[in-house]
């Protein structure tokens, strides 16, 4: 069985992320270089202000980088204007984050259904999508109750089953197990690998050890660099 | 889509209810302000309207000029000017008379209504107005009179009936009619006597306050109305006579009461604008409170133009939400002040007015989406990771 295929799903080639703080400028991001492969499970880790979220993000279509050159799927993301990158991140992207980030308002089925919206898939796809991604995720019985009336561990299942409503290539966890027990943090966790597992490349921000051991390939940053790749 | 978005928004709005609905009252005080100002000043008009109608627009109607309405001083109308119009022959009934306050007397209580003297007022008075007991007085009834339904009952503290007797200015006249209401207190108000009778009392010798001319069938009101003038100027040597016709007049007043009502829906639509900015008020909360749902929106695939429509959509539903209970409040507050000014003496025809309420949900839905519009464009431009951070 081989998941990972021959084929680069995502590669940075130096790219500079420069924040600017008032009169000052902050490199997060100093000249990255990283490959991902399709149906690759890769931990990134490093120590606070490395620039592991902010490489996230930049992979995820939710920032542009300063410099440098981002291909998803071939395709080069980090010049195109706004417009072009919501799409890339309603379709190719799930975003998994460490507050889990429902909207309050929405019922689960609701937030499930949600970036299918933005899509402009119909009404009866759209449900029966969400309600079979719930049932995936085991939360069938919770598909009316609002996120405040679920736990942390079931609104990240909520969390990852919005993640893959419009089906995409990638998934983006940052510190996904971060507001969890350890308990429920190996559940979500065991739940990301099945997913991988299937096919979908999967991408994890974390400073836990127990999540970098499950991956096939683990990135150490440090001061917005690759410092070392370990493969398992 | 654009029904998701109108699910989004509703659920957004429900979902922070006190201040969304606080939000919604600045918008039904408006909306109810105008449409209860605009659907009381068309009930104003359709009343003003129904007694010129009943009166008849084929009439000259002649007064002194600075005639003001009945009781003011006749400046100038005399005999002689009736026997002009008389020599013509485009007239069929030629009514006039004049009115002051008298003082009347009934069962040792004495009051002072509008006394009217007419002479061939009863042709007049068969148009206008309704009797509800008894008979109109005629030419030659000059021991009579004719009370108007608050004379009748109200002013005094014993209700007047038919067969009554009642002292004008020391002389007794006996009741022999009594009208419906008009809907205005000085028509109620009114005792109507002949002008002959009117003349001996007051010590009158020639001169009436107005004439009400009814023209014959097929003759044009309006050429009529230039030779009538031109008649007076010759014979009269001067211009101090007025000649109209009633529609003149309702234009008059509709010219009038069209700026009354631009001033008052003026006033009132300061009220809507307040409730509009209360929106805006509310929206750029709601962009602050919700913009790491914002920004969750956008990680999740939703463009720029997305978020905007759902904010656009949920201010607009604010304004809707108002505009629908504004309307309600608005019809129901002009209604209940038609009834109690009919009620009261001063009738006033309020009716439910389908075009105006669905002008007042459009309005209010359209205030809504342009207050929301600077918090909408603002929430729609946040960058996605900048969202997403906000705490």
């Amino acid at each position: 069985m081989n998941k990972i295929k021959n084929k680069k799903i995502i590669e940075l080639k130096e790219v500079w992320k420069v924040y600017k703080m008032d009169e000052v400028d902050f490199p997060a991001l100093r000249g990255m270089n990283l490959e991902v492969n399709q149906g690759e499970f890769l931990a990134v880790i490093g120590p606070s202000g490395s620039g592991k979220s902010t490489a996230l993000n930049a992979i995820g279509a939710l920032d542009v980088p300063s410099k440098g050159i981002i291909y998803l799927d071939e395709k080069d993301i980090s010049k195109l204007p706004e417009s072009e990158l919501a799409q890339i991140r309603g379709r190719k992207i799930g975003f998994v984050f460490q507050s889990f980030h429902l909207i309050p308002s929405l019922s689960t089925l609701e937030n499930v259904m949600l970036p299918m919206i933005f899509q402009g898939i119909s009404r009866e796809d759209r449900i029966n999508r969400a309600k079979e991604l719930l049932n995936a995720v085991g939360l069938s019985d919770k598909i009316n109750n609002l996120p405040s009336q679920l736990s942390g561990g079931q609104r990240q299942r909520v969390a990852i089953a919005r993640a893959l409503s419009n089906n995409p290539e990638v998934i983006l966890a940052d510190e996904p197990t971060g507001n969890l027990d350890s308990k429920t943090g190996a559940e979500i966790l065991s739940l990301l690998k099945k997913l991988n597992e299937e096919g979908k490349t999967l991408i994890v921000v974390t400073h836990d050890e127990r999540i970098a051991r499950e991956a096939d390939r683990i990135a150490y940053l440090e001061d917005g660099k690759v410092v070392k790749v370990e493969k398992k | 889509m654009i029904n998701d978005y109108f699910l989004l928004a509703f659920k957004s709005i429900r979902h922070r209810k006190l201040r969304s609905w606080l939000t919604i009252l600045g918008i039904v005080i408006g909306v109810a302000a105008i449409v209860a100002l605009i659907s009381l000043s068309l009930g104003l008009q359709a009343t003003i309207e129904e007694q010129f109608e009943a009166f008849g627009a084929d009439r000259l109607l002649i007064a002194a000029r600075g005639f003001q309405g009945p009781g003011s001083q006749s400046e100038g109308i005399t005999d002689d000017d009736i026997s002009i119009l008389e020599r013509m022959n485009e007239f069929k009934t030629i009514s006039y008379g004049s009115a002051r306050p008298g003082e009347a007397e009934f069962k040792n209580e004495v009051k002072f209504p509008s006394i009217f003297g007419g002479k061939n007022g009863k042709e007049l008075l068969e148009d206008t107005t309704d009797i509800a007991e008894g008979r109109y007085i005629d030419t030659g009834d000059d021991n009579d009179v004719l009370i108007g339904s608050r004379i009748a009952e109200g002013l005094f503290e014993n209700e007047i009936r038919i067969r009554n007797k009642i002292k004008i200015a020391e002389k007794e006249f006996r009741v022999v009619g009594v009208l419906e209401p008009v809907g205005n207190q000085q028509d109620d108000n009114t005792i109507y006597i002949t002008l002959d009778a009117y003349r001996e009392i007051f010590g009158e010798t020639n001169e009436v306050d107005f004439i009400s001319a009814q023209v014959k069938p097929g003759v044009d009101v309006l050429s009529l109305q230039e030779k009538v003038k031109r008649e007076f100027k010759r014979q009269r040597g001067d211009k101090n006579i007025e000649v109209v016709t009633p529609t003149q007049i309702l234009e008059q007043i509709g010219s009038i009461l069209g700026v009354v009502q631009a001033v008052l829906v003026g006033i009132a639509a300061i009220s809507l604008v307040v409730g509009g900015i209360g929106i805006t008020n509310s929206m750029y909360t709601t962009v602050l409170e919700r913009t790491k749902e914002i920004g969750i929106m956008k990680s999740i695939g939703a463009r720029n133009f997305d978020v905007l429509a759902i904010f656009l959509i949920e201010s607009g539903l604010m304004g809707l939400v108002g505009g629908f209970f504004g309307v309600l409040l608005g019809t129901g507050i002009s209604l209940a002040i038609g009834k109690f000014s009919t009620e009261a003496g001063f009738k006033l025809l309020v009716a439910v007015n389908p075009g105006l309420m669905l002008f007042g949900l459009l309005f209010a839905f359209i205030v809504g989406m342009i207050s929301g519009s600077l918090p909408a464009r603002q929430a729609s431009k946040l960058k996605p990771v900048d969202a997403l951070r906000h705490e």
